[in-house]
């Protein structure tokens, strides 16, 4: 890994219209190396106008080992499901095998444990009716629409979020539905409706509408007040609405689901709204949100945080001011606006301080952006702000990117990357850096319902900083993941730890060695892991 | 008023010879002027849809458009005068054989899908694939029953008539969009009372196409043929007319009533999440023309006069704006008055003065009411579909005055741009009226 001086300097006439100047500060950039081939990845996210959005992926363990295992979705093609195979820090391989999820049709996916069995279950999102399969164990699925009263519906599915409500056995899904594909003259306005399957009994009740509904290509159930109980946020294409807007619903147990509005502090914001990814990038306690979009991508942290610690639902955006607005292409000759889609935060380079990754891609021979739109790796500076370093570390991909995930593959401390394209065979890269900074790897389990703490935070103290992350099921772009949450250690040799669960309990602080592998079960000792 | 449907017999066609040198048969189910409509049904919803399509660059392509059509019906027309020679730079369009039959709609249909596939190439997938299927569909229904070689030629000559325009559009300097019109290099000009970027979004700390007041225009000579005062004298004095001009922006927002946050909503016509400003009229025209079932020779007439007024007022408007580079109001403010000061509506991304929903929209009432007469009482639902209820006005002045004050309430304009650019609008629109349309 090398270091890479962040100059303040920006070429005159060119500071107006990149991120403003910045203090100088040194960041380590992280080395990817594509090993698709060689790990044995060959899955093309394939279609015509019905897929010219989604294209997910999705990364679970579901055979115990520790390592994640993957769904790639291929639209009008079955989806690939790949075992991973890989040793611990070795070169990344996967093995495709079958598995019952090699539905067509298929635009993205979610893992879940959706009956809290252990044993990972997922929602697949299709053109057409959506498939929730129950995991069987040993990565063998079987369809449970009928067992679980999941209704999947005729949509065009783009959207996905999940969410234990307060003291359900069962989850609710939010389900994020597209334009009438059925309409060709006037595809604008005919957003369908999104889904809210909330629980009955150990089962889905029917699904309730979502109204009004604005064509979403992503959704998140997140605690972004800290309230305790999760809002769904939406984030909606404006290019097939009408009159909408992004949103974010009141989901409050047996309530009906209601808008934020003026009053709460709630301001209107359109963008073709793509992806959503969180996190409390400033330490305040507070995730912030990036959205994707086109030409104009948005970071947003709240506007204001009163003495109270109850935020109205008011936010700014800081895209511009931390350098994260990824607009257009940082490299190659075209410099026509960029379409962005999966964004992820994940600390590459083991600083202490999430990155941003963002999947780029053109929607299909649109001649207004760009066409060779490499995918934007922003590393996070000690300031705040962001540095491209997509082409220095290797993942600066020109395919047509949509879906994307960024998980430790190979279980040596290193975030690795996979990527889903349109027309063009998904992409994997390992990374391969030296760390920079040590890490630690956390996995959060409790008895009964919601195993996985959906809606809970881990929490970790690094120096006078604490970082937070909520663990939540949704977002990105039509990509869900299951597994450890990475946590950047920088140069600390050891980490104090603890779980926040659902329910807002909190455990001890706990400390831990750094670079290791720890499942932390409610109210026990963080017990540490080793792959066999 | 024209009737719905006319039939013209060959014989009489045979009559217009001396006048046309071609043949008109009309002998689709569906009448021109619904063609004519239902292409910009279509056109309205791609120029909401096509990411290039900021309010002047929608303009340029209503004047091209609807001088297509008009020209595509005037070639079949005993009554309608060509605008060639009449604006700036065209030529006479290809003419139609003499003594040979033409139905006019498939005609008319060939010409829209040629000139809206042109204009509207750059659209994405779903619009090119919605484009496809109105293209598919009007073709079917208008191609039954009609000889084949009166489908061949007909459709020729709507998309010569078609090509002939856009060489034309080609050669204006306004063909080229890059950036969705934001220059990638420009040097902001600094000192007090210049325009600043006033969004956090990067693609806009540049103006939006700063050179279009340099476009060649339509009907008016050039683009500063409209020339304004200049605005109050910059100042940050209290008792200065431009304080006063920045303090009444103020004071309206923050005691905007209900009536007033309305109106700024119903004009606010955003780019990509609406027709733009002069969609806005094109839909007013539309919504008239469809109620009162008005024929193609008139319809074509309106939609050509309107498009080619609109361009022209955006492009004398750009002239006035670069050449006076305003700082707008919340730039202003927040320095003066309240630093914390939000506007209702998102201020555009170029200098203020003046405003250009205000030039363009007194232009567009001069033309209309030149077609439909001084106190024309009219409902305007252009933004049902968006949850806005349809306003109605006691004129097309009317309208253009609300549209005008719309900018004040929203908190992006002061009162000088929407005073002097509504009287702008006056000159450009006159310049439209003047065209000789009929023989």
């Amino acid at each position: 890994m090398r270091l890479l001086l962040a100059s303040a300097a920006l070429a005159a006439g060119s500071a107006a219209v990149v991120a403003p100047a910045h203090a100088q500060s040194s960041v380590a950039i992280p080395s990817f190396v594509e090993e698709t081939v060689r790990a044995g990845i060959n899955s093309i996210y394939a279609g015509e106008w019905q897929y010219m959005v989604g294209g997910g992926v999705a990364t679970f363990d579901c055979n115990d080992d520790g390592f994640p295992d993957m769904l790639l979705a291929g639209g009008e093609a079955p989806a690939k499901f790949y075992r991973n195979a890989s040793e611990r820090g070795g070169p990344l391989h996967f093995e495709a095998q079958a598995s019952g999820l090699e539905l067509d049709k298929m635009t993205g996916a979610y893992p879940l444990d959706i009956d809290s069995d252990g044993k990972m279950d997922l929602v697949l999102l299709r053109v057409g009716e959506n498939v929730a399969m129950r995991g069987k164990g040993q990565c063998q699925f079987e369809r449970a629409n009928e067992a679980w009263g999941f209704d999947g519906g005729d949509g065009w599915s783009t959207a996905f979020a999940a969410s234990w409500e307060h003291g359900a056995q069962w989850p609710t899904l939010a389900i994020g539905n597209y334009i009438d594909r059925n309409e060709e003259t006037s595809p604008w306005g005919s957003c369908t409706e999104n889904w809210l399957h909330r629980p009955a009994e150990k089962k889905f009740a029917a699904p309730l509408a979502l109204k009004p509904s604005y064509c979403p290509l992503s959704m998140l159930f997140t605690d972004w007040n800290r309230s305790g109980t999760p809002s769904l946020r939406v984030s909606n294409d404006r290019e097939y609405y009408e009159g909408g807007q992004e949103q974010l619903w009141h989901v409050d147990g047996a309530e009906k689901p209601t808008l934020f509005n003026d009053a709460e502090g709630w301001r209107p914001l359109r963008i073709w709204g793509m992806g959503i990814a969180s996190y409390d990038l400033d330490f305040d306690g507070y995730p912030e949100y990036f959205l994707t979009s086109m030409a104009d991508n948005k970071l947003q942290t709240l506007a204001g945080i009163p003495p109270d610690g109850k935020p109205p639902a008011t936010f700014k955006d800081v895209a511009f001011a931390k350098g994260a607005t990824a607009h257009r292409p940082y490299m190659g000759s075209d410099l026509r606006p960029s379409t962005a889609w999966h964004t992820q935060f994940e600390d590459v380079n083991n600083d202490g301080l999430v990155d941003l990754f963002i999947a780029k891609g053109n929607v299909a021979e649109m001649p207004d952006f760009a066409t060779s739109d490499p995918n934007n790796l922003l590393l996070q500076l000690p300031d705040g702000k962001f540095q491209e370093a997509g082409g220095d570390a290797g993942v600066a991909s020109t395919f047509t990117s949509r879906g994307a995930a960024l998980a430790d593959f190979n279980l040596d401390g290193l975030v690795d990357l996979v990527v889903v394209n349109r027309w063009k065979t998904a992409q994997l890269w390992r990374n391969t850096g030296s760390k920079a900074g040590s890490w630690i790897e956390v996995r959060l389990q409790q008895d009964g319902a919601n195993r996985d703490g959906v809606g809970g935070w881990l929490e970790v103290k690094r120096g006078d900083k604490i970082m937070r992350r909520e663990l939540t099921s949704g977002g990105g772009h039509v990509s869900g993941q299951s597994g450890w949450l990475h946590v950047g250690l920088g140069e600390a040799r050891r980490a104090e730890v603890r779980a926040v669960w659902p329910d807002g309990a909190s455990d001890e602080w706990q400390s831990v060695d750094a670079n290791g592998f720890y499942l932390l079960a409610r109210g026990k000792p963080a017990m540490p892991w080793q792959p066999k | 008023m024209v009737p719905i449907r006319r039939m013209v017999s060959l014989a009489i066609v045979v009559a217009w010879l001396g006048v046309l040198n071609a043949a008109a048969v009309q002998a689709s189910a569906m009448p021109p002027e619904d063609v004519l409509r239902s292409w910009y049904g279509m056109i309205l919803k791609l120029v909401r849809h096509t990411a290039t399509y900021s309010p002047p660059v929608a303009s340029r392509s209503f004047a091209y458009i609807g001088v297509t059509a008009f020209e595509t019906v005037a070639g079949g027309s005993k009554d309608l005068q060509s605008l060639a020679g009449q604006l700036n730079g065209l030529t006479p369009a290809p003419q139609r054989e003499a003594g040979k039959t033409y139905d006019e709609a498939l005609t008319l249909h060939a010409a829209m899908a040629h000139a809206t596939h042109s204009f509207f190439g750059n659209t994405g997938p779903t619009g090119q694939r919605a484009l496809t299927a109105i293209e598919t569909k009007l073709h079917a229904e208008l191609i039954a029953g009609l000889p084949a070689d009166v489908v061949e030629r007909s459709e020729a000559q709507g998309r010569a008539v078609a090509a002939h325009i856009i060489a034309w559009s080609a050669t204006d300097g306004g063909a080229v969009i890059e950036n969705m019109g934001f220059p990638m290099a420009y040097d902001l000009v600094a000192g007090p009372g210049k325009w600043v970027p006033t969004s956090t979004v990067a693609q806009q700390q540049k103006p939006l196409l700063p050179s279009w007041g340099r476009l060649r225009t339509f009907a008016m000579p050039q683009g500063n043929s409209c020339p304004l005062p200049p605005p109050p004298d910059y100042s940050e004095d209290k008792t200065s007319s431009f304080f006063k001009e920045a303090n009444e922006v103020y004071e309206t927002r923050q005691n905007l009533s209900k009536e007033q946050r309305a109106i700024a909503r119903f004009w606010s016509d955003d780019p990509m999440l609406s027709p733009t400003p002069p969609g806005h009229w094109i839909s007013i025209a539309l919504q008239i023309l469809e109620r009162d079932k008005i024929g193609i020779d008139k319809s074509a007439d309106v939609l050509a006069r309107l498009g080619v007024t609109l361009a022209d007022a955006f492009i004398g408007c750009w002239d006035s704006k670069f050449q006076y580079n305003l700082v707008r109001p919340v730039t202003y403010i927040r320095k003066f008055i309240d630093p914390k000061w939000e506007t209702l509506l998102n201020t555009p991304p170029f200098p203020e003065y003046p405003s250009g929903h205000s030039t363009q929209s007194s232009a567009a009432a001069l033309v209309l009411t030149r077609f439909f007469g001084e106190n024309f009482a009219f409902e305007d639902g252009t933004h049902k579909r968006d949850g806005l209820a349809p306003r109605a006005f006691t004129s097309f002045q009317a309208a253009a005055d609300e549209a005008g004050i719309s900018r004040l309430y929203g908190g992006i304009h002061f009162r000088a741009a929407i005073e002097h650019g509504l009287e702008q609008g006056r000159c450009v629109g006159a310049y439209a009226n003047a065209l000789k349309t009929r023989r």
